[in-house]
């Protein structure tokens, strides 16, 4: 027995080292559970953020806000007088009225305020551009909307929930809300929309100012309102720039290019480019941003 | 404390506590009431009996911006390759059949294509088979050059290789190029008199005329000071930053008054600088870092915060 083990125990110590014998079986790798479209569910909520520099946000960021700041600064040397209360004074003491909104006479007409007063938190700056298209003949047939869903699909790269966000809309549905004899009823898709933010909207915007609107036929620039039209009306004072474009625009998206005979029909689009800028005059100032951005303006 | 531009460099000074000096940006001061009279541009020197004297002058900053996006460091490249590599392994199936007519050329390019994207984001045991360094070679910065074989590119051009990101002149040491340091911000220094004689590195700049204001006495004392051969952008009417410097008396007396040079900054859109070789001598573009050595103490702490730090 004891030589035995005096035998065993050198090649006890040689194998120290390294164990041979496993200690555990080999884990079972469970193949992952999917969901009803057969599509694997990873374990945790994978998200996926930026995958690329944008080189317009680039761009904006190095050279278009400082040059915003020095073309929109209005110097406002003494602070600004606090805004009228909105209504005659009474007791905050009344249960009453204590925690009520308290809306001010006449409105409070938004698009009348003065802009915020200039520093360098509040640079005009883009924020989102939503491209809208609406289809006559889908009052007729929803079908005729699969065209401009995949189109649209093509042009933004959006996508319902794309890359585990869940605030990523993709493109939408427009549904009619009024009843108008014989064109829109309420509640039939009658056009379809898309939002795009952050690079997403970067790079649309480059591909619009790089490849279509130089291509465009008779296009001198996006028309803007004469200098006599008011500042302080609602398009004026809400900062977003809107424009169209014609069908034609649609084959010179090089997304659509590439298979223009796929799409059955050629539509036009309108896009908001959404900004902060707000108060009087936001809109030339949401004008200013996006010269910036290369889109011409002209004067009608 | 670095900023990457100039108007996150005022978000932070703002919260800080914002000094009065004589000489300052503009755009950081908008909350401290400023008390020094900034007198009507149309005069050059005022002559109200009791208002002391200025003589004004317009300077201009004039700006290269960037010609090349920043360089990522390593830390962002892995970040956007891993957020890559999780879009490609997540993205919904690409509808071949709707872009590719089957069988097709065009899909059988793409086919190839995406399986080299495949490889060289997920990586394998195939990755380690190098391909034929035959038609496709790589310049000096890694960069597929595309070959010029017809059957490969499907009767298309071939793509033109881009210029390296390191130019010429940053390794000859070129000053005076525009193509130098194309990340930066470059700033246009030129060699010349100031108000008491000396030759010394400073903006462009001169003085106003009768009944002129601030942006066309900048452009007109540009053209003056670097000749007519630059395609050049006044960014605005308002100056971004005053210089006044402590002048003694006698200085005082004979430029004739208290001396304010204005800063308006402007952009570089097309030409080069052609100094007369007479009142300036020399020119430079240069970053924020490389102007600090060469131009005054005061000088440079009115005009350090109005330049970009990258």
């Amino acid at each position: 027995m004891s030589a035995q083990a005096a035998v065993r125990s050198p090649r006890l110590v040689s194998t120290a080292g390294r164990s041979v014998r496993r200690t555990k079986p080999a884990p079972t790798v469970k193949p992952l559970k999917r969901d009803e479209k057969g599509v694997p569910i990873p374990h945790v909520n994978v998200i996926v953020r930026d995958t690329h520099r944008s080189r317009l946000a680039d761009h904006y960021h190095t050279t278009l806000q400082d040059d915003l700041m020095y073309m929109t600064y209005v110097h406002e040397p003494t602070p600004r007088k606090p805004p009228r209360p909105p209504r005659l004074s009474y007791d905050p003491n009344d249960p009453y009225t204590k925690h009520r909104y308290n809306p001010p006479l006449g409105g409070n007409r938004w698009s009348k305020q003065p802009p915020p007063p200039s520093a360098p938190d509040n640079i005009v700056q883009l924020e989102r551009i939503q491209i809208h298209t609406m289809l006559k003949n889908a009052t007729s047939s929803r079908v005729n909307l699969l065209g401009p869903i995949m189109a649209l699909r093509a042009i933004s790269g959006a996508n319902e929930k794309a890359g585990g966000q869940h605030t990523a809309e993709g493109v939408e549905l427009v549904r009619g809300r009024k009843n108008i004899q014989g064109w829109v009823r309420p509640g039939i898709p009658v056009g379809v929309k898309v939002d795009l933010k952050g690079p997403q909207m970067y790079d649309f915007l480059s591909v619009l100012v790089e490849f279509v609107l130089p291509r465009l036929r008779d296009f001198q620039g996006v028309l803007m309102e004469g200098p006599s039209s008011r500042l302080d009306k609602m398009s004026a004072a809400s900062g977003v720039v809107s424009f169209g474009l014609p069908p034609t625009a649609l084959g010179l998206f090089p997304q659509i290019e590439v298979n223009m005979d796929a799409y059955p029909q050629t539509f036009g689009m309108h896009i908001h480019f959404m900004t902060n800028a707000k108060g009087v005059g936001a809109q030339n100032r949401a004008r200013a941003l996006l010269s910036g951005f290369q889109i011409p303006f002209a004067r009608s | 404390m670095w900023s990457r531009n100039v108007a996150s460099a005022c978000r932070q000074r703002t919260k800080a506590v914002c000094l009065r000096a004589p000489s300052r940006s503009l755009a950081s001061v908008a909350e401290t009431t400023s008390t020094t009279a900034s007198p009507a541009p149309s005069s050059s020197t005022s002559d109200a009996g009791n208002a002391p004297n200025v003589v004004l002058n317009a300077a201009v900053v004039l700006n290269r911006s960037p010609i090349l996006t920043r360089t990522p460091t390593l830390f962002e490249r892995a970040y956007y390759a891993y957020q890559s590599r999780i879009q490609r392994a997540l993205f919904n199936p690409f509808p071949t059949d709707f872009y590719f007519k089957t069988g097709s050329l065009l899909e059988k390019k793409f086919a190839k294509e995406e399986k080299l994207r495949e490889r060289e984001a997920f990586g394998g045991p195939w990755t380690l088979k190098r391909r034929k360094q035959g038609p496709t070679q790589l310049d000096e910065d890694g960069i597929l050059i595309a070959s010029t074989d017809q059957t490969e590119n499907m009767g298309e051009e071939p793509i033109e290789a881009p210029a390296p990101r390191i130019h010429e002149s940053d390794r000859t040491g070129d000053v005076k190029s525009l193509d130098r340091m194309g990340e930066r911000n470059l700033y246009l220094l030129i060699r010349a008199k100031d108000h008491t004689g000396k030759e010394v590195w400073r903006f462009p700049q001169g003085g106003l005329q009768e009944g002129e204001f601030l942006h066309q006495a900048a452009l007109r004392d540009l053209q003056a000071e670097c000749g007519v051969n630059m395609d050049t952008w006044i960014v605005g009417k308002k100056p971004i930053a005053v210089y006044q410097p402590s002048l003694p008396e006698s200085v005082k007396k004979t430029l004739g008054g208290e001396l304010y040079t204005f800063f308006l900054k402007a952009h570089i859109l097309a030409g080069q600088v052609r100094p007369d070789g007479k009142n300036v001598t020399d020119f430079a573009w240069l970053t924020k870092q490389e102007i600090e050595p060469r131009v005054e103490k005061d000088y440079w702490a009115s005009v350090k915060d109005i330049l970009s730090d990258f």
